[in-house]
C-alpha cells in the first residue's frame, strides 16, 4: 500500500527548500558587489531584485513550514530535486532582467546549465555582458559544482541531524570525507578554495603574460577558474577559450578541469597524505584508459580528414577538446559549428563517447562516471575469468577506490542501473533533437552534452532552439546532475500524492 | 618501463606526425558563400561563411569587417584582436539593439602597430570601433596551433566606437528595495518565532 504524503512531509520539504533558496539569495551578493565596484548600476539593481526575491521566497517558505521535523531518506531526495528546480527558477531572475535573454525560459536554461555545471548557454551578446552578470554565471557553476544543498548545509545549517546526510546523498554525492556531513561539506569547500587561490593566481599570471589588462586578467582568471574547476565550461567571451590564443592559458585551464573532475574523496586522500591513491584508484585508471581511446578516435578522424597541418596542432586541439569533453567541462578552442564542418563524424563520435562517460563520481563532473565504467569493466573481466576457470572455482574480483573493495553483485547492479539511466537519457534527448529536425550526429552530440552536463555544442543549441527542445535539455541537465535518485523519489512522491491512501 | 599500450599509443602519435594530406574532398555548404571562379582576392566574407566553408576559404586573401571586442592582446610585435561581424557590431543589446542571437566573429593576428589603431573595444560599457581587416584566412593555422584565424596585412577604422549611455532603472530599484523590506520583515518573524521556541 502506498501512503499518501501528509502535511508534515510538505513542511519538511518546504523548510529545507526555503533554506536552499535563501542560500541562492546570499550567493547573489558577490555579483552584486562586482557590479557595484564596476559602476554597473543596472546590473546591480537586477541583483538587488534577485536577492530580494530569493530572501522573500526563502524566508516565507521557512516561516510557513516551521515546526518541520528532520528529513527522512525520501525527503532528502525530494528536497534535492525540488531545490534544484527552485534554485533554477530564482537564479534565473538577474539574467532575465539583464535583457540578454529571449525569454524567461532561456534564462532558466542558463541557470540550470550553470547550476548543473553543464555550460550550454542561450545568453545573447555575451561579449557585451556586464562583469556582474558574468560573475553570476560562473558563480552558479561554482556553487552547483560543490552542490547547492552542500552550500546550504555548509553555511546555513548546524547539520547535526541525521537528515543532513540524506540531503547530501540526494545531490549525488556519497563519500563522507569526515564523520559529520557538514564537516564533509566544509572540507569540500576548503579543498575548492585552496585550489581556487592557486588556479586563479596561475591564470592571472598567464593572462598578464598574454596581454590582458590587469583587471581583466584577474576577472577572467577568477571566471575561467570557476568554469574549469566546476567543470562548468562557461567562459566570459563568446569565443570561449579560443579567445586567448595561448597554449599556456589552455594548459592551465585544462589542468584545472582535470583536477576539478577528480573525486573529492581522492582530493581529500591526497590532501591528507595518501598519495598512493593516485596510482591505484579505479576511477583514475578508468579515466586514463577511456581518455586514451577517445583521443585515438578523435585523432584518427581528424587525421583522416587532414584538418590540422601538423601533429603539434592536431595534438593541441584534440587533447584540449577531448579532455574538456571527458571531464564534462565544455571549454572549447574551436568554434561550435566546426565540430560538424571541420571535425566530421568520427571525431564527433570520439568526443561524444568521452562526454557520455564523464569523469569521477562525487566530483563536480557529470556523465556515467569513471567509477561505474571501472566497476562494469571489472565485472566483465570477472565474467571472462569465470568462463575460463573450472566450474567450481570461486572467482573473486576486487577494485580499489579509496580502499580495496570486493566486487559484489549489488555493486555491479547499481553501476549498471545508473549507466542504463544515463544511456536512456541520452537516447531520449537524441530522439527529441531528431524530432525537432536535427541530423542524428548533431542530435546525439548535443543530447549527450546536456545529459552528461558537459556543455560542448556543435551549434544546435542556440536562442532559436525550439522551446520544447530547450525544456528537454533542461530536464536532461537536471536528471543527469542528480543521477536520477532524487528525480525518481520526486516522481514517487507525486505518484503517492495522487494514488496513495 | 613503458607498457605495451603506452608504446602503441606513442607509435600512433608518431604516425600522425607525418604531414597529413586531405584525403577527403572539402565539403561545401551551399547556404554560405564560397569562393568561385573569377572571384577577386580580398572579397569581404562573413564569419559564418568562413566557419561553414573553412576548407575552401583556407589560405585565401579576404577582407573581414566588424566590431573589435575585448582588447588587443599584444604579443611582441604582433597582437590578437577579436572582430565580431554579428548583429551587434553597430549597436549592442545595452545600447538598444534588439536581441539577435549569439556573437560571431573571427580572430585576427595583426602587426602590433595596426592593432594599436583600435581605440575602443566592445564590452558592457562600450560599442567598439568598427574595423575592416584585409589578410589571409587560415582554417587551421600552422603558426598558431591549429587556431582558425586571419593574418592581417591591413586594418582600417571604418567607424569609431562610442560609450553606451546607461539609463538608471529606478522603477526596478524600488521593486528590489520593497522585496528586501518584505524579506527583512519575514526574517524578523522567523527569528522571533525561533526565539519563542516555535521554530
Amino acid at each position: 500500500m502506498i501512503l499518501r504524503p501528509q502535511t508534515g512531509d510538505f513542511l519538511v520539504i518546504g523548510r529545507h527548500t526555503g533554506r536552499v533558496i535563501v542560500g541562492v539569495g546570499f550567493l547573489m551578493l558577490p555579483p552584486l558587489l562586482v557590479a557595484l565596484l564596476g559602476g554597473e548600476w543596472n546590473p546591480a539593481i537586477d541583483f538587488l531584485v534577485g536577492v530580494g526575491a530569493c530572501l522573500t521566497v526563502g524566508f516565507a517558505l521557512e516561516l510557513a513550514c516551521r515546526g518541520a521535523r528532520e528529513p527522512s531518506w525520501t525527503h532528502g531526495m525530494v528536497i534535492a530535486a525540488v531545490s534544484w528546480l527552485a534554485a533554477m527558477a530564482l537564479g534565473a531572475v538577474p539574467g532575465w532582467l539583464s535583457g540578454h535573454y529571449g525569454s524567461y525560459l532561456d534564462a532558466c536554461f542558463d541557470a540550470m546549465s550553470g547550476l548543473t555545471t553543464t555550460g550550454l548557454f542561450l545568453l545573447q551578446d555575451l561579449d557585451h555582458a556586464s562583469a556582474g552578470l558574468n560573475t553570476w554565471r560562473h558563480l552558479l557553476s561554482w556553487a552547483g559544482g560543490q552542490g547547492i544543498v552542500v552550500v546550504a548545509l555548509a553555511f546555513l545549517s548546524s547539520g547535526r541531524g541525521a537528515g543532513a546526510y540524506t540531503l547530501y546523498v540526494g545531490e549525488a554525492k556519497e563519500e563522507r570525507l569526515l564523520p559529520s556531513v557538514v564537516s564533509t561539506a566544509r572540507a569540500i569547500w576548503f579543498v575548492s578554495f585552496a585550489w581556487m587561490a592557486l588556479g586563479t593566481f596561475a591564470l592571472l599570471a598567464a593572462g598578464l603574460a598574454i596581454g590582458l589588462a590587469p583587471h581583466r586578467a584577474l576577472l577572467h582568471g577568477v571566471w575561467v577558474f570557476m568554469g574549469g574547476w566546476s567543470t562548468g565550461g562557461f567562459a566570459p567571451m563568446a569565443a570561449n577559450l579560443l579567445y586567448y590564443h595561448s597554449a599556456l592559458y589552455e594548459m592551465i585551464a585544462i589542468s584545472i578541469c582535470i583536477v576539478g573532475s577528480f573525486n573529492f574523496a581522492l582530493h581529500w586522500a591526497v590532501w591528507t597524505g595518501n598519495r598512493a591513491e593516485l596510482r591505484r584508484n579505479v576511477e583514475l585508471v578508468s579515466f586514463a584508459v577511456t581518455m586514451a581511446i577517445a583521443l585515438l578516435l578523435v585523432a584518427a578522424g581528424l587525421a583522416r580528414l587532414g584538418v590540422y597541418p601538423d601533429a603539434t596542432a592536431l595534438f593541441r586541439k584534440v587533447f584540449f577538446q577531448v579532455a574538456s569533453g571527458h571531464t564534462t567541462t565544455g571549454f572549447g578552442t574551436v568554434y561550435a559549428r566546426a565540430f560538424v564542418t571541420q571535425w566530421g563524424p568520427l571525431a564527433m563520435i570520439g568526443l561524444t563517447l568521452a562526454m557520455a562517460i564523464g569523469a569521477s563520481s562525487c566530483s563536480t563532473a557529470g556523465g556515467i562516471k569513471g567509477l561505474r565504467v571501472g566497476v562494469l569493466a571489472a565485472a566483465l573481466l570477472q565474467e571472462a575469468r569465470r568462463l575460463i576457470s573450472p566450474e567450481r572455482a570461486v572467482v573473486a574480483q576486487r577494485f580499489h577506490h579509496i580502499g580495496t573493495r570486493h566486487l559484489t553483485d549489488a555493486v555491479v547492479r547499481s553501476a549498471a542501473l545508473v549507466a542504463l539511466w544515463y544511456l536512456a537519457t541520452y537516447a531520449i534527448g537524441t530522439v527529441a533533437g531528431v524530432w525537432y529536425g536535427a541530423d542524428i550526429a548533431s542530435a546525439l552530440f548535443e543530447a549527450v552534452s546536456a545529459g552528461s552536463n558537459t556543455g560542448l555544442s556543435c551549434g544546435l543549441t542556440g536562442p532559436a532552439l525550439p522551446a520544447g527542445l530547450k525544456i528537454v535539455y533542461i530536464l536532461e541537465m537536471w536528471v543527469g546532475r542528480l543521477e536520477f535518485m532524487g528525480i525518481i523519489a520526486l516522481f514517487g512522491f507525486a505518484a503517492a500524492l495522487a494514488r496513495g491512501k | 618501463m613503458m607498457g605495451r599500450a603506452a608504446r602503441g599509443f606513442l607509435l600512433f602519435l608518431l604516425l600522425l606526425a607525418a604531414p597529413v594530406s586531405a584525403a577527403v574532398s572539402p565539403r561545401v555548404n551551399p547556404e554560405f558563400a564560397a569562393p568561385g571562379p573569377g572571384m577577386p582576392a580580398g572579397v569581404t566574407v562573413a564569419s559564418a561563411a568562413l566557419i561553414e566553408n573553412a576548407s575552401v576559404w583556407d589560405n585565401r586573401s579576404i577582407s573581414f569587417a566588424g566590431e573589435a571586442v575585448g582588447e588587443a592582446m599584444i604579443r611582441g610585435d604582433h597582437a590578437w584582436l577579436h572582430v565580431n561581424d554579428d548583429a551587434y557590431q553597430a549597436r549592442n543589446l545595452d545600447d538598444g539593439r534588439p536581441r539577435a542571437g549569439y556573437n560571431s566573429g573571427q580572430a585576427i593576428w595583426a602587426p602590433a602597430e595596426l592593432a594599436r589603431r583600435v581605440r575602443l573595444f566592445g564590452d558592457y560599457r562600450n560599442e567598439g570601433d568598427a574595423v575592416r581587416v584585409s589578410g589571409e584566412f587560415h582554417a587551421a593555422c600552422r603558426e598558431h596551433g591549429g587556431d582558425m584565424d586571419i593574418h592581417a596585412t591591413g586594418l582600417e577604422i571604418v567607424r569609431e566606437g562610442h560609450s553606451v549611455a546607461q539609463k538608471l532603472n529606478i522603477g526596478r530599484l524600488w521593486i528590489g528595495l520593497a522585496l528586501l523590506a518584505i524579506a527583512g520583515a519575514l526574517w524578523l518573524m522567523r527569528f522571533r518565532g525561533a526565539r519563542t521556541g516555535t521554530r
